[in-house]
């Protein structure tokens, strides 16, 4: 028996979703320049990901990117961000912004903006992953009087 | 003049650097932990050198000037709450190093722990209304997480009532600030003052009784006290003792006597209000807790009783009414973390709480008996322990106000805050069954209740005239200070 | 006008479904409806009337975009808005299941152990 979905679901979902990661890391990049930033680009990268686990199963996902790694990728992101907030003692005060900023309209205009855009969207990504796989992984049956827990869909009786 | 963040910065740290490499291993997190709180309790004091000479330290984040960017600002108010939040702190740490080992996954607690602390850090130093928003979030988030920690039935239940009803408080606050900006157009606090002449006094009070409302919900004054029983009785101990001493008090009553006295001050007549409410609460609080039959929700009712009290001086009014609630704030604080640190003793050895199964602790367990009964004297106001000073100055303000009513019933209150910590010590401590065999807790959860009783001991000494000073510094900013001044500089 | 009168009404929709329904995840509903209110009524905030997007592209002049740009300090605002509501969500419902696991049922009626 096939897990996931049907065929149709499982080929469409595999061309789209690089598609949507690399439109993530474009809204991430550009975030001092267009709308978006570090917070709607994480979670369009998680999205990509969820896509992926609807249509496979936890299984296949889980030996891609398993737990372990999402959980260390999640607090280097959080320590990026504060890493950029003390090198602005450097210069002075607290977060202070001192990055060379280039002319107007280029990638390279915002100072420290870049970085720490791309440290929260490193962190949001991967945390609203970890949150949605770990909310689905157990499932709960009631069955007069006894509560069950179980891992897998097939020891269901 | 960096000093000021290093609160913020050290707990922040804290919790990311536990988080990547000693959440699998228990001891070395909890160690992480309580260096870190020891090494924000020196920088807090010798930030008190600066502020000696200077009267109030403002500083500006990433170099923008009012109000383009956000502003920090530390004065003698704020730098009594900050001791006394930075010092109870590491012996709650402390005390929580062999505590917690019995809780599975306990290095997820120092993370939730730290996340607490730099969120209750960035309140009392921040100068602006979303700065004020965002650590409130930060801190009550952690806190509804924590309250869960133990998993057992009961827990999950106070969690669910405790989250919902705090965040409908969060919620007030923040459609009073969204309000502030539509009219003003400004989130610092000096620039909303001076743009706040233009606004019609209706719309100013209906942001004021959103504000007042919103932080009545977060320090449970009476009509918003249900969620404060269930969460605080049923949370492992240091989790209570941090909730009931230091959470209710900094997001609460903190903010009250900024709001009210610093930053609407057109309205002086809104402390009635608070004093209307404090009243009630103390009454209602000390009347709840005679007839419990648990030690955790006697204390629980017991803290409601007593902020009813900093609340009532605080409405008062006069230089007295503001010198008891800051005593009492100090005193209180100290006393009831000594006393749920003692109940969390107490569970660790017999693993019950309730009053009928514990009796004749006092041969199986000398000290942790003696500092129970220290912090339970301390409270009910017997000299010379800490809070029998500032219930005198409270009523001693009452008095001079010629509001001789509210000065009966602070009396008969302590009568009866008397008669249930008495119910209770006879009950625990000092009656005659036999439990078992002869047992006493561990030092390492011995010291910091020790630590904790010796300073309600001595602290009477803070009303010496050398000492008195600097809180009559505190008082005057109460009295007379409003944030146009930053303004002029 | 209008459009104010339109959030509360969803305000209100949103306490009533936390208050007056007895299923745990109706009242979970009912909490993130009222997140919804508030963040819109920020971005309601800031608009002006033939506004054009506060972000300055190559063809636009300095003098237009200060007269005609939408205020952007509000959308900033809501921005950590809408995380902060998305954390209070994602734990009640991790709450709720371990609630189901003790008690086996949704029913707020029969979650009642606490009292006094």
């Amino acid at each position: 028996m096939n897990k996931g979905m049907s065929e149709i679901v499982k080929t469409i979902s595999k061309i789209v979703s690089p598609f949507i990661i690399i439109f993530g890391i474009s809204v991430i990049f550009y975030g001092h320049l267009t709308p978006g930033g570090g917070f709607p680009g994480g979670v369009i990268i998680s999205a990509s990901f969820v896509i992926l686990l609807l249509a496979y199963g936890k299984e296949k996902i889980l030996s891609k990117l398993s737990l372990y790694k999402s959980d260390i990728l999640h607090d280097i992101g959080a320590l990026m961000f504060l890493s950029v907030a003390l090198a602005g003692f450097i210069g002075g005060t607290f977060f202070l912004n001192i990055f060379d900023k280039g002319k107007l309209f280029s990638l390279w205009s915002g100072g420290n903006l870049i970085f720490s855009n791309i440290a929260i969207g490193l962190k949001v990504g991967t945390s609203l992953f970890l949150g949605i796989i770990l909310l689905s992984m157990v499932r709960i049956v009631y069955k007069e009087n006894k509560i069950e827990f179980y891992e897998k869909k097939e020891d269901i009786k | 003049m960096n000093l000021i963040i290093f609160p913020v910065i050290f707990y922040l740290l804290s919790s990311f650097l536990i988080a990547l490499l000693w959440k699998e291993d228990e001891k070395l997190s909890g160690i992480a932990c309580l260096s870190f709180s020891i090494l924000t309790l020196i920088s807090i004091i010798s930030l008190g050198k600066h502020l000696i000479l200077n009267e109030r330290i403002v500083y500006f984040v990433g170099n923008w000037r009012i109000p383009y960017g956000i502003t920090l600002m530390v004065d003698a108010l704020s730098y009594i709450f900050l001791l006394v939040l930075n010092f109870i702190l590491p012996i709650i740490c402390w005390f929580s190093l062999t505590y917690i080992e019995k809780y599975t996954k306990s290095g997820y607690f120092y993370i939730l722990f730290s996340l607490i602390s730099a969120g209750l850090n960035g309140i009392l130093i921040s100068m602006d209304f979303f700065n004020i928003y965002v650590f409130l979030e930060l801190s009550s988030l952690a806190s509804y997480i924590l309250v869960a920690f133990g998993l057992r039935t009961e827990e999950l239940e106070a969690s669910l009532k405790y989250t919902m009803i705090g965040f409908i408080g969060s919620t007030l606050i923040l459609i009073g600030i969204g309000l502030i900006l539509g009219k003003t157009g400004t989130l610092n606090i000096a620039d909303f003052m001076s743009a706040a002449m233009s606004l019609k006094k209706v719309q100013l009070w209906f942001i004021l009784g959103l504000f007042i409302a919103g932080f009545a919900l977060k320090s449970a004054l009476f009509p918003f006290h249900f969620w404060l029983p269930d969460a605080h009785s049923l949370a492992p101990s240091p989790v209570s003792a941090m909730l009931s001493g230091l959470f209710i008090k900094i997001t609460g009553f903190y903010l009250l006597i900024r709001f009210v006295s610093n930053v609407f001050i057109m309205f002086p007549e809104s402390k009635i209000i608070l004093m209307g409410l404090g009243l009630v609460s103390m009454i209602f609080g000390a009347l709840m807790a005679i007839d419990q039959i648990d030690i955790k929700r006697t204390y629980a009712y017991s803290s409601i009783s007593q902020i009813g009290y900093c609340v009532l001086a605080f409405g008062i009014g006069t230089y007295y009414g503001y010198l008891g609630a800051i005593l009492h704030f100090i005193y209180h604080s100290f006393s009831k973390t000594l006393l749920f640190l003692n109940s969390g003793a107490i569970e660790y050895r017999y693993k019950t709480t309730k009053i009928e199964e514990l009796k004749g602790l006092q041969d199986k367990m000398p000290y942790t008996t003696t500092t129970g009964s220290i912090g339970m004297l301390s409270i009910s106001g017997i000299p010379p322990f800490g809070c029998f000073w500032s219930k005198i100055i409270i009523i001693i303000a009452a008095i001079k106000s010629f509001y001789y009513g509210i000065a009966f019933i602070c009396v008969i209150v302590s009568i009866i805050t008397l008669g249930y910590f008495l119910k209770l010590q006879r009950n625990i401590f000092y009656s005659k069954k036999e439990m078992g065999k002869n047992e006493e807790v561990n030092l390492n959860l011995l010291m910091p209740m020790v630590l904790l009783s010796v300073i309600i001991f001595f602290s009477g000494l803070i009303l010496i005239p050398e000492l008195k000073i600097y809180l009559d510094k505190a008082i005057d900013v109460m009295q007379n200070f409003s944030y146009i001044e930053i303004m002029e500089k | 006008m209008i459009i104010y009168l339109a959030i509360s009404i969803m305000f209100f929709i949103g306490i009533y479904g936390m208050m007056a329904k007895k299923n745990i995840i109706k009242m979970i509903i009912g909490v993130n409806i009222i997140g919804y209110a508030v963040n819109l009524f920020f971005i309601v905030l800031g608009y002006k009337n033939n506004g054009i997007q506060p972000i300055l592209v190559p063809g636009v002049s300095i003098e237009e975009f200060v007269e005609k740009a939408v205020n952007p300090i509000p959308q900033a605002l809501v921005l950590t808005s809408i995380v902060i509501d998305l954390s209070t969500i994602c734990f009640l419902a991790a709450l709720s299941i371990r609630i189901y696991e003790k008690y086996g049922t949704f029913d707020l009626e029969k979650i009642r152990r606490l009292k006094g």
